[in-house]
């Protein structure tokens, strides 16, 4: 009885051996690294552009009202942004630039097809090589009839997971630019250190909040202005630096 | 009647030189505030927001006139009772000390109304010092710091409010402040009815604030059941103005259990005036 036991527990690790090795090593049938180059190409076409955006934030822990702002961005990685009010931005994918989203040295692998929001998509795993960044794995969707992505998916070290979502319009200037993008992420509570005052003001529904949130930033993209040539000055300017 | 001896009440106040400890006390302490927090105050910003940082790019000033009266008020409002015990003190055991109470109470007018005129000129002063603190708070800071969106900061969640949503905050806050302020001088006027030297009354009041505010501080069973009853805990009850949404019941109840402690100490203190023995 036993002996039956063994060699049945032999042949479901020798299944799983075999299975393991042809996934790792089975041909895949698009070329990972030709399909983000794609997107790379097509946005290198970009090399600068002024946006208007609007920014509305939904996290359960912070309040803060609706803020526009102006984006410049110039390639590589460029960026600078101005508002008149306040503006709070979240740090990730704001100018959705592949190059800075597809940074370093990285091991691509393609994962499968996937639809997101009817449109047909191409999945890639990133993985990124060195210790340099945060990014753990990022995962993206790509629409490679338009060589655009359509959602990213990211572990970073150590905030966690983010999605950020990507939807797409013709600018005037017939570039396919992002009219709106939804930056979703995962976030422990935050504890903030006390205050000046050497105090903290009590939280009427700090039990209310959830250790663990999902916390959600809407940006809209209008009034694209593509390839007017920005100084590089712009992006050298004092509000550039604001933290 | 009642305006002139309100009248003459500011004016005995105002004579006297303590009065304006309070006035230069807050004046030099704001702009000891501002000018440390024009140098320092943008590394304990980013120290007080690190962990938002970590996530969101901020853009545009945080460090603007209106957070720097915040932490103004935080700071002060602890500390302003003193001053306010200093004059409230005084206005009853003073005319002891100085033998005017019976030249004071055989002119033509009831012990109420000389109560009453002292009680309302103590409240006057407790409300100029509260709008002095207003008007160097802001101005010094609209000056230096300019203004902004508001950031709060509470122990888990943060409140961004906008620069256009802010200035009313402030009004009702300084309000609610002279409120809390204003039972600190029916304290000190209470005591002041009771002795007939000013330095009584005025370490009495600190005495009482200092030990109602250290065991309200205290986590204990004991202290927690009782902590409600004390008026130094709605002292500070303006800061629900700067929550979104405001909890209006609470700030309500706050209101009137201060609004209590002044009718009742200011109904104690007449009681007590009106059958008290002049004997200087």
């Amino acid at each position: 009885m036993q002996m039956i036991s063994m060699r049945k527990l032999k042949f479901v690790l020798l299944s799983l051996m075999i299975f393991i090795t042809m996934s790792e090593f089975s041909p895949q049938s698009k070329d990972p690294d030709e399909i983000l180059d794609g997107v790379k190409e097509a946005f290198k076409k970009i090399e600068d552009y002024e946006v208007d955006i609007h920014v509305k934030i939904d996290v359960d822990f912070l309040k803060v009202p609706d803020s526009e702002a102006k984006l410049y961005f110039k390639q590589p990685n460029k960026i600078h942004v101005e508002s008149k009010k306040f503006a709070l931005l979240p740090r990730q994918g704001l100018d959705f630039s592949p190059l800075g989203l597809i940074s370093g040295k990285y091991t691509a692998l393609y994962e499968r097809e996937d639809t997101i929001r009817d449109i047909p998509t191409s999945v890639v795993k990133i993985i990124p090589l060195g210790n340099d960044g945060d990014i753990i794995l990022s995962t993206f969707w790509i629409d490679q009839t338009r060589n655009l992505i359509i959602r990213v998916e990211s572990t970073k070290k150590p905030t966690g997971t983010f999605t950020i979502d990507f939807t797409y319009e013709k600018s005037d200037d017939h570039y396919e630019l992002p009219s709106q993008m939804e930056f979703t992420f995962s976030v422990d509570r935050m504890m903030f250190p006390r205050g000046m005052d050497g105090q903290l003001d009590d939280d009427d529904d700090s039990n209310k909040i959830s250790n663990s949130t999902t916390g959600k930033v809407y940006i809209t993209y209008t009034n694209y202005k593509v390839n007017q040539g920005l100084p590089d000055e712009l992006f050298e300017t004092e509000s550039n630096k604001t933290k | 009647m009642m305006t002139e001896l309100i009248k003459i009440e500011l004016y005995k106040i105002f004579k006297k030189w303590r009065t304006y400890i309070g006035f230069i006390a807050i004046g030099l302490l704001v702009a000891i505030i501002q000018t440390a927090m024009y140098f320092e105050g943008q590394k304990s910003l980013d120290f007080m927001t690190r962990n938002l940082q970590d996530s969101f790019l901020f853009v545009g000033n945080l460090l603007n006139g209106f957070f720097i009266s915040y932490l103004i008020l935080n700071m002060l409002t602890v500390h302003i009772p003193f001053l306010i015990a200093l004059v409230a003190g005084d206005l009853l055991a003073g005319e002891s000390t100085a033998g005017t109470y019976r030249i004071l109470l055989t002119r033509p007018v009831s012990r109420l109304q000389v109560l009453s005129s002292k009680f309302i000129a103590g409240s006057i002063y407790t409300f100029s010092l509260i709008l002095w603190l207003a008007i160097v708070s802001l101005g010094i800071g609209a000056i230096l710091f300019g203004y902004g969106e508001l950031i709060v900061i509470k122990s888990s969640t943060v409140i961004i409010f906008d620069r256009n949503d802010v200035l009313w905050r402030f009004l009702l806050a300084y309000g609610f402040a002279a409120l809390g302020m204003s039972v600190v001088c029916s304290l000190a006027f209470f005591f002041s009815s009771l002795v007939e030297n000013a330095i009584g009354p005025i370490v009495a009041t600190m005495a009482v604030i200092i030990v109602f505010v250290i065991v309200s501080a205290i986590n204990i069973d004991v202290f927690s059941s009782i902590k409600p009853y004390l008026f130094t805990n709605y002292i500070l009850s303006w800061r629900l103005i700067f929550s979104d949404p405001i909890n209006t019941s609470k700030l309500l109840n706050a209101m009137l259990i201060l609004l209590g402690h002044i009718v009742l100490l200011y109904g104690v203190t007449a009681f007590i005036f009106k059958r008290k023995d002049i004997l200087s």
